[in-house]
């Protein structure tokens, strides 16, 4: 299935596809509010940006510098090139531990990595804490958005599920109480917790830090009541210098949901006292996208999700129509480096109208990338024959005046004199199935120049 | 486990691009006033009570919270539950106030840094029901790069608190009260 074809399942609920419109567009107005509330953001862009380039230019240095203190602060690192060594890394961890469960924080990574239900399957209770992250795990679906997971749902939905799992009254679907339900719930596991895993908002290479971000404490509190914490990052999560962490945790949170700053930012640089820390690195395909020129500045994203909230394609298509683990249009720049045939649909979905490459913190550009991955896919042939022959056909009329006169006085004759139903038969002018055409104007522009000239 | 480190080490390698350079992060300016810095916190669900003089503490901490609460902390002579960093999870679980030192507080977000060395114990700040921080008015900084260039070291753990534990998870309804602390009060001396 395509992308469209995903949305159109979306969009079979008018109501609700207008309301997750108009709450992330709200989320949007949030950031501005937060962005033009700091007079330096747009020096700040250009400084995260520019670290992260740097950065990048550097991993090799950074990862062996990082590897080095995070080891001399007693954690012990490891390294996986792909999703399976990774989750194998993790399981090993947990079975030397004796470990039977595990309380989870955010990390994207992990469900990159397809983690959970590699856990699961090998007889691990994963409880993931953040409450949207649970609602979501508790209905058994992917997370719609990379900073609200269960953007997709109603107060609704939450309160059925919460009925069927946590026992809350039938029709019960108070956010407060809900709220409340979740905290009670969740505590027992805390509580319980033998093995913490977070992910990682940032890596500081001269420290050996990292420094995880959350509002509701969970990845601390896990972390903190837990023997062991096995964190999970991306090898682009490094950046050089405790300092840098000042434009980033300034740029973060404006960006994703116009707070000034999470509630907690937290910095894990040595185990606890009789705890074990553990650091996982994984590449899965980054490294191969660093090797690509044109595509490379998509790994200097920090998952703020503001290209999410202020695209127009999001906002109506939902999360899940992208069947990708990032979704929007960082997700339609990140996913064809992972793989170019399933994903070929994404970089379409969009209008590259730019506002992504606007609000984006670290100056990606975004836009611009979507525009390249359709050329590289129209080269290796991947899009659809329909979509292929049509611009094919389109190119040959517009590289021929004479042709594209012609073709344009058909068309309005045509139009005019055809029945609706032929003009606008939606087999194949899908363009019509929502809209009506334009009234065809008597001449062209040529046509009435023309004119002029002659008077 | 060495050959994957060896493995992606040569990838990036071949290919990361020409070396960029690393620019130098201004130390950014602005308002560091105690108005401002009041206002941004309770504008993210914290509060902010001026305590005139130390010795008023237990008298302002009476004030503010149940008289039965279970109190743990290391700056007042009546916290009621001991805890260090090997008070078993139990002991922690029922602490219903805990009152800590907060290093400096960082004006443009309302953010106060707390290393592990005033916490008791690292998860005492998020494990508690209620957090309230002392903090002295004179330190407070206007940005986070100042905040950082304080910072000479983060030591073990240590983290930037701004207010109580929240989620919007649920509609985008905010709630106080996630997992963490359902309230926090900066205690001002």
């Amino acid at each position: 299935m395509s992308h469209s074809q995903r949305s159109d399942i979306f969009l079979l609920d008018a109501e609700r596809t207008t309301w997750h419109d108009e709450t992330l567009w709200f989320v949007r107005q949030k950031r501005d509010k937060a962005v033009y509330a700091t007079p330096e953001f747009q020096e700040l862009r250009q400084l995260a940006s520019d670290i992260k380039d740097h950065t990048l230019s550097r991993l090799n240095f950074y990862l062996q510098q990082f590897e080095e203190n995070a080891r001399r602060n007693g954690v012990q690192v490891h390294w996986a090139a792909d999703a399976a060594e990774h989750n194998a890394i993790v399981l090993g961890l947990l079975r030397q531990h004796g470990a039977t469960r595990v309380v989870k924080s955010k990390s994207m990574l992990t469900e990159e990595c397809h983690l959970n239900p590699y856990l699961t399957q090998h007889g691990i209770e994963v409880i993931d804490t953040d409450l949207g992250e649970r609602i979501i795990q508790l209905r058994e679906e992917a997370p719609s958005h990379v900073v609200l997971p269960a953007i997709h749902l109603k107060k609704e939905d939450v309160g059925d599920t919460f009925h069927l799992h946590l026992g809350t009254t039938k029709g019960n679907n108070d956010p407060q109480q809900l709220t409340e339900t979740a905290r009670q719930h969740l505590r027992e596991k805390f509580l319980a917790g033998q093995v913490a895993i977070s992910g990682v908002n940032f890596a500081v290479a001269e420290t050996g830090s990292v420094v995880v971000c959350t509002n509701e404490g969970n990845a601390d509190l896990g972390v903190n009541l837990a023997k062991v914490h096995i964190a999970c990052m991306g090898m682009e999560k490094l950046i050089p210098r405790l300092s840098d962490l000042s434009v980033f945790t300034r740029i973060l949170t404006r960006s994703a949901t116009g707070q000034p700053v999470t509630t907690y930012t937290s910095h894990f640089t040595r185990p606890g006292e009789g705890k074990e820390m553990h650091i996982v690195i994984v590449d899965n395909g980054r490294t191969k996208q660093l090797g690509r020129p044109d595509f490379r500045a998509s790994l200097k994203c920090i998952r703020c999700g503001a290209c999410m909230n202020t695209c127009p394609v999001y906002r109506r298509s939902g999360g899940h129509s992208y069947d990708f683990t990032i979704p929007g249009p960082i997700g339609a720049i990140l996913s064809p480096n992972i793989d170019m045939r399933k994903h070929a649909s994404l970089p379409f979905a969009s209008t590259l109208c730019g506002s992504c490459t606007d609000v984006c913190p670290v100056k990606i550009d975004i836009h611009t990338q979507l525009y390249k991955w359709r050329q590289v896919l129209g080269q290796a042939g991947e899009i659809p024959a329909s979509k292929k022959w049509s611009m094919r056909l389109l190119s040959r009329v517009l590289s021929k005046p004479g042709m594209y006169s012609l073709g344009g006085r058909v068309a309005r004759q045509g139009l005019r004199l055809l029945p609706h139903g032929l003009t606008h038969a939606g087999g194949y002018n899908p363009w019509a199935i929502a809209r009506e055409l334009p009234e065809p104007p008597r001449q062209s522009f040529r046509e009435w120049y023309a004119e002029q000239a002659g008077q | 486990m060495t050959s994957s480190r060896e493995k992606i080490l040569a990838a990036v390698r071949a290919n990361q691009p020409a070396e960029l350079p690393l620019p130098t992060v201004p130390l950014f300016e602005g308002d560091d006033s105690v108005e401002k810095f009041t206002a941004i916190l309770q504008g993210i669900g914290g509060q902010v009570v001026e305590v005139t003089d130390v010795a008023r503490l237990p008298e302002v901490i009476h004030g503010l919270y149940p008289t039965d609460y279970r109190i743990a902390s290391p700056l007042l002579p009546e916290a009621n539950v001991p805890v260090d960093a090997n008070t078993s999870i139990e002991v922690l679980a029922g602490v219903e106030l805990a009152v800590l030192q907060g290093e400096f507080g960082v004006v443009e977000n309302g953010t106060i840094w707390v290393p592990e060395a005033n916490m008791l114990h690292r998860a005492l700040p998020m494990i508690t029901q209620h957090l309230a921080l002392v903090l002295d008015r004179r330190h407070l900084v206007a940005t986070m790069h100042q905040a950082y260039a304080r910072l000479t070291s983060v030591g073990s753990y240590g983290t930037f608190l701004a207010g109580p534990s929240k989620t919007a998870d649920i509609e985008q309804s905010l709630v106080i009260g996630a997992h963490g602390a359902r309230s926090m009060t900066v205690l001002l001396v």
